[in-house]
């Protein structure tokens, strides 16, 4: 929980946001071990729809700077919908497709309709291990390709940049998955699929963000704890094992 | 392991000015929590802020992990 236990990010977070937590049990499985534990963060509005996540564990820099992007895009997309939960849901689907720009040289195509939901049988949905249905999958809106209003050099830039953060891998584009390998990242991920659904309530979400972004199995619907964090009180105090 | 110590320690420090409503604690980070995103959700409504659910999973026996 390093970014956490910083207090530039605790500052704020506690001044922009009110924070809760949930455990959900996933698992990753490497030979006959089952190894897990990781986190995500989700920035949500009240009503606990998405606006932003963070997949998996950063560091305090780029913790605070999702963190400030969700609150001033926030703003903007208030000034910018003027009541209109439409317009709001649009403006934050093509910022997030904006920043995947931004930071990859990667584009992808703002989704702002909503597709219809998906039934608990769908083939789309994440189960748990005796099969009942835990949350739906969310398809990632296709990355269409490099933008081309880049330079070469500005795309490699980006894309350098991409490669040394969390969870930096290959993925094809364009052409059904059969196009130009580029690299994405774990936060990449997550603005290809926020283009699409973000604004979409977190139980919805969870799922994808576990099997998808960080390629752990979910078990089990979040849960309200008592503790987030199994070796230390509420007060910080370290419980003896 | 020392800047680590001492991150933890300005961590408490931090954090209990956010914590003073006992609903909240800090669990040896910066941040204060409330007990449940329901809490979190009609704080957030009342006081126009957003709301950060943290989702933890797994194996903690090594606090490094998350």
């Amino acid at each position: 929980m390093g970014a956490l236990n910083v207090p530039k990010v605790g500052n704020y977070v506690n001044t922009h946001f009110a924070a809760a937590f949930q455990k959900v049990a996933t698992f990753r499985v490497v030979g006959a071990q089952k190894q897990g534990g990781n986190v995500a963060s989700y920035f949500c509005a009240p009503d606990g729809r998405v606006l932003h996540a963070i997949a998996g564990p950063v560091d305090a820099d780029t913790y605070l700077k999702e963190a400030t992007w969700v609150v001033e895009t926030t703003k903007a997309a208030m000034a910018a919908s003027d009541g209109d939960g439409g317009k709001f849901k649009a403006f934050f689907r093509k910022a997030h497709a904006q920043k995947l720009r931004d930071e990859t040289g990667l584009t992808v195509e703002a989704i702002t309709w909503d597709p219809p939901d998906v039934g608990e049988k769908d083939q789309l949905t994440y189960s748990d291990p005796s099969g009942r249905p835990l949350a739906p999958k969310l398809p990632p809106p296709p990355i269409d390709g490099p933008d081309v209003r880049l330079s070469a050099d500005e795309f490699n830039a980006r894309q350098q940049k991409a490669n040394a953060a969390p969870g930096a891998r290959e993925m094809s584009c364009g052409l059904g998955g059969r196009g130009r390998k580029v690299v994405v990242n774990n936060q990449a991920v997550m603005h290809q699929i926020l283009a699409a659904h973000s604004l979409t309530k977190i139980e919805k979400v969870y799922g994808t963000v576990f099997e998808n972004v960080l390629g752990e199995k979910i078990s089990t619907k979040p849960v309200d704890v008592v503790r987030p964090f199994s070796w230390v009180d509420r007060d910080g105090h370290r419980l003896a094992k | 392991m020392r800047a680590l110590s001492a991150l933890t320690v300005a961590a408490l420090v931090a954090c209990p000015t956010f914590a003073e409503e006992k609903s909240k604690g800090c669990y040896g980070t910066a941040i204060a929590f409330f007990d449940s995103p329901k809490e979190a959700a009609a704080s957030a409504k009342k006081n126009e802020q957003l709301v950060l659910v943290l989702h933890v999973s797994g194996y903690f026996e090594n606090p490094a992990l998350t």
